[in-house]
């Protein structure tokens, strides 16, 4: 009993560690290997795809009534009839909205060099307007050239415009502040239009209280951007960056012509205390960017002035909305968040054993994932998607594969288990009522049954028939080391061969078969066996082959007077025989002899089986001078000895 | 039957787990042999133990005993210790009591190759029976109630030996020559087939002769 108890439970160890084996390992396995691709920069395309795709399918956002776009587009230069847009036109656009008293002007166009007619007009301008921001390009491009600011703006009211963009051509960020070639430090034109705005609501910028590069107003900090922020691996985080989190919308600011404000067109409390944004917004002008988080109908190309729109606006609306800005968790706790994605993925596959429950939870977890970073996208957040998601269904999907296989290989096992039943049943009709029936039948047709011995007999198929349910019901509580031979017989397979062969014959003697009657010798040899190759499956099945052996005297032998029966070993064979000396009624009748002695009837297969599975032989043949022999053999297992 | 114990190192070892029914047969069992030392148990343990240690020459056994003290008694528990002492002690005269016999069925092969005595003595019959049993235990008889057998049957060896024996008129020396066993297993033999033919000792009258009448009977010689 306590072994017994002890191998249960070495059993369910064993079990649980060949799942896990298969589970977990690898499992853990996938998971490193993303996190080291990761690491290494092979998902950062797919990152900030993910990003790009769950930025555009925000909500929309209400339009940001502080900034004003004012857009030279492709008719105003038609109608002015030059590019660059002579210095004289912008000294009047400056002029008519100083005339509405904006809180700051940001001239998104360069005038490093004077282009006539009007450029005294613009400098007088210029002068004029203290609220203006002129830009410049700080750093060299590719050909080493830089691009001055108007020569007359003060330093102050300068920014630069440069951009920073991402291997794929998309620009995520934004460059606020940088230290030039010559060394001195310079604020974006966006930093200054926000500075000077917000300066108006009262807030001065500061330096950040818990990252003192970090730009700050009031309880504001700007998220600065670092090497490994978010998806990024190792990127150029030079100067001072923070992430675009764009404004969504159709129209996320107001946007209007040149010709519109000439023509008085434009409501005078959207430029009144604005910040008011001048660029040219005609694809010809190239002013163009690619951005993939904005929808737009032309995918991915904005014009610079809007980006520059949505880089005050972000700031602006932080400190005075407490809109959020992107912020990202510190790189362990991302790693910690795909971690735990990944042991969800594999503990999936040990909470659902059904391969369709386990597909569901995986939809449903992937589902949650992304409701999640989502969520969190909303408030700011950019969480790990892409590695999280790749762990969860690659550790999913192969507990899946490995699940389905499972499936497939118990359904295999119910089958057999079903066929196994199905045997076992017929087995025992056929050696019970079957059998009964077989004699009733014979003496039936040899005339010699009297009425009361037919319904004695009757009676006695009655119980056997029903019979059979109690013993198929006691077969499902059959263990390794008993069963039941049939519904009277119950077998310790513990015991000695020999000792529950002997059971086996002597029950089944008693057993009201015509064959039977005559007997009046029993010869009988029962010692002990070889016993190494036998398990309990064998074992009963050379129970069977017994009761089937004798069963077949009692059915088919007549006037049979001696019946041997052994059990043991001779000549390095283990033997079980049954040799009667009757006639065979199928000799006697003169019918069926084949079927006699060669057609494969059930019981015959049965014994094959048994003969294959033991490596030996069965035999069932005529007996000199008369009789039928029926016999089973099988070598003793040579053990080699250890010296 | 004067059958007296005369070695004074003579064993029994009566196994029974009521006090009473051990008394009473031990009493029995004296006044026929004063000579012999005799030991109890209770268990069937402690029967393995006193078998172990005071080798007794019989053992005569309930076959309804508890496995340790404090157990149920159960015919299994007799059944078992029956087989581990026929199977370590080939020799051992048994005497088992009981009357369940049909339990002893399924024991048909090892009694068959035990070289000791072996009888059965119906519990419930009277104590002289018990004795008579004992006795031909002692005589290494075996004996086993006709419930216990279907009919006629014998192991092939035994049969050999009638034929030898009457047949061809061959003593138990020149049988075991033929079947190139030794002489003590062809008298085992006879013993065997003689409880098979059922023949037991009668006064007065020659066992192997009984035992070829009824052979003869049966159709099992010429």
């Amino acid at each position: 009993m306590n072994n017994q108890a002890w191998q249960r439970i070495g059993r369910q160890i064993s079990q649980e560690w060949r799942v896990w084996r298969v589970g977990a390992v690898p499992g853990l396995l996938v998971i490193a290997v993303v996190m080291l691709a990761r690491w290494a920069g092979g998902l950062q395309y797919f990152e900030r795809t993910a990003l790009d795709t769950l930025l555009r399918s925000r909500p929309p956002e209400a339009t940001d009534e502080r900034v004003l776009i004012i857009g030279i587009d492709e008719a105003d230069i038609r109608e002015i009839g030059q590019y660059p847009i002579p210095d004289r036109y912008l000294a009047e656009l400056l002029q008519t909205l100083n005339t509405y008293q904006p809180a700051v002007i940001g001239l998104d166009i360069f005038r490093d060099l004077p282009v006539n007619p009007g450029h005294a007009q613009l400098l007088q301008t210029f002068r004029q307007t203290p609220n203006l921001i002129g830009i410049e390009k700080v750093l060299p491009d590719e050909s080493g050239f830089t691009i001055n600011p108007p020569p007359t703006l003060p330093s102050e009211q300068v920014g630069f415009v440069d951009a920073v963009l991402d291997q794929d051509g998309a620009l995520r960020r934004s460059l606020l502040g940088v230290s030039a070639p010559s060394g001195e430090y310079r604020f974006s034109l966006t930093l200054r239009l926000a500075e000077r705005y917000l300066a108006l609501q009262g807030k001065m910028l500061e330096n950040g209280k818990r990252d003192p590069i970090a730009f700050r107003w009031d309880d504001t900090e700007l998220p600065r951007f670092h090497p490994n922020s978010g998806g990024y691996v190792r990127a150029d985080a030079g100067g001072n960056q923070v992430l675009l989190y764009f404004r969504s919308g159709k129209q996320p600011f107001h946007r209007v012509s040149l010709r519109q404000l000439r023509a008085g067109q434009v409501p005078e409390d959207w430029i009144r205390d604005r910040i008011v944004l001048i660029g040219v917004t005609a694809l010809s002008a190239g002013d163009v960017v690619n951005v993939a988080a904005l929808p737009n109908s032309n995918p991915g190309l904005n014009f610079g002035v809007e980006i520059q729109a949505h880089a005050v606006s972000q700031i602006t609306s932080a400190v005075l909305d407490q809109r959020p800005l992107i912020t990202v968790w510190a790189e362990g706790w991302e790693y910690f968040w795909i971690l735990l994605w990944g042991i969800l993925g594999i503990s999936l596959g040990r909470i659902f054993f059904h391969p369709i429950r386990l597909l569901i939870g995986l939809t449903m977890s992937s589902l949650m994932l992304f409701v999640l970073c989502y969520g969190f996208l909303l408030l700011g957040w950019w969480i790990p998607f892409v590695p999280a998601l790749l762990v969860l269904l690659v550790n999913g999907a192969s507990l899946t594969a490995i699940l389905f296989y499972r499936h497939e290989r118990e359904l295999q096992t119910r089958l057999q288990e079903r066929q196994q039943v199905i045997e076992q049943t017929f087995d025992t009709i056929h050696n019970g009522p079957l059998q009964t029936l077989a004699g009733l039948m014979r003496s039936h047709q040899t005339g010699k049954l009297a009425a009361d011995d037919l319904s004695a007999r009757l009676e006695h198929l009655n119980q056997e028939l029903r019979a059979v349910y109690e013993s198929m019901r006691q077969q499902v509580w059959q263990t390794d080391t008993a069963f039941w031979l049939n519904a009277e017989l119950w077998l310790d397979l513990q015991l000695p061969m020999h000792e529950i062969l002997y059971s086996v014959y002597n029950h089944t003697l008693t057993r009201d078969l015509p064959g039977f009657q005559s007997i009046k010798l029993k010869l009988t040899a029962f010692e002990a066996i070889d016993e190494r190759r036998l398990n309990a499956d064998i074992k009963q099945g050379l129970c069977r082959f017994l009761e089937e052996a004798l069963c077949n005297v009692g059915k088919h032998a007549v006037s049979v007077t001696q019946l041997q029966v052994v059990c043991r070993t001779e000549q390095q064979q283990n033997v079980i025989r049954v040799i009667d000396n009757g006639v065979a009624i199928a000799t006697l009748q003169n019918v069926n002899q084949q079927h006699q002695f060669n057609q494969a009837g059930r019981g015959t297969q049965q014994a094959k089986s048994l003969a294959r599975q033991l490596r030996g032989q069965f035999r069932r043949s005529p007996h000199s001078p008369q009789g039928t022999l029926c016999e089973l053999t099988w070598p003793i297992v040579h053990t080699k000895h250890l010296p | 039957m004067k059958q007296k114990a005369s070695a004074p190192t003579r064993k029994i070892l009566v196994v029974d787990d009521h006090e009473s029914v051990l008394t009473g047969t031990i009493n029995a069992l004296r006044q026929h042999y004063p000579q012999v030392e005799f030991f109890t148990a209770q268990t069937a343990s402690m029967a393995e133990q006193q078998v172990a240690t005071a080798r007794p020459e019989l053992v005569v056994m309930d076959l309804s005993i508890p496995n340790g003290t404090g157990t149920a008694a159960r015919t299994e528990t007799g059944i078992q210790l029956l087989r581990t002492l026929m199977q370590q002690y080939p020799n051992l005269h048994i005497v088992v009591q009981s009357a369940y016999t049909k339990a002893l069925v399924r024991l048909k092969p090892n009694i068959n190759a035990h070289e000791g005595g072996f009888t059965i003595a119906d519990k419930s019959l009277p104590l002289q029976e018990m004795l008579t049993k004992v006795d031909w235990a002692l005589q290494g008889l075996v004996y086993t109630p006709k419930e216990m057998r279907v009919g006629l049957e014998l192991k092939p060896e035994w049969l050999q030996v009638l034929k030898l024996a009457f047949e061809q008129g061959l003593q138990d020396k020149a049988i075991a020559e033929q079947m190139n066993v030794s002489e003590r297993t062809v008298r085992h033999y006879w013993t065997q087939v003689q409880d098979a033919l059922e023949v037991y000792p009668e006064a007065g009258k020659n066992i192997r002769i009984q035992t070829e009448m009824r052979a003869r009977e049966e159709g099992l010689i010429d």
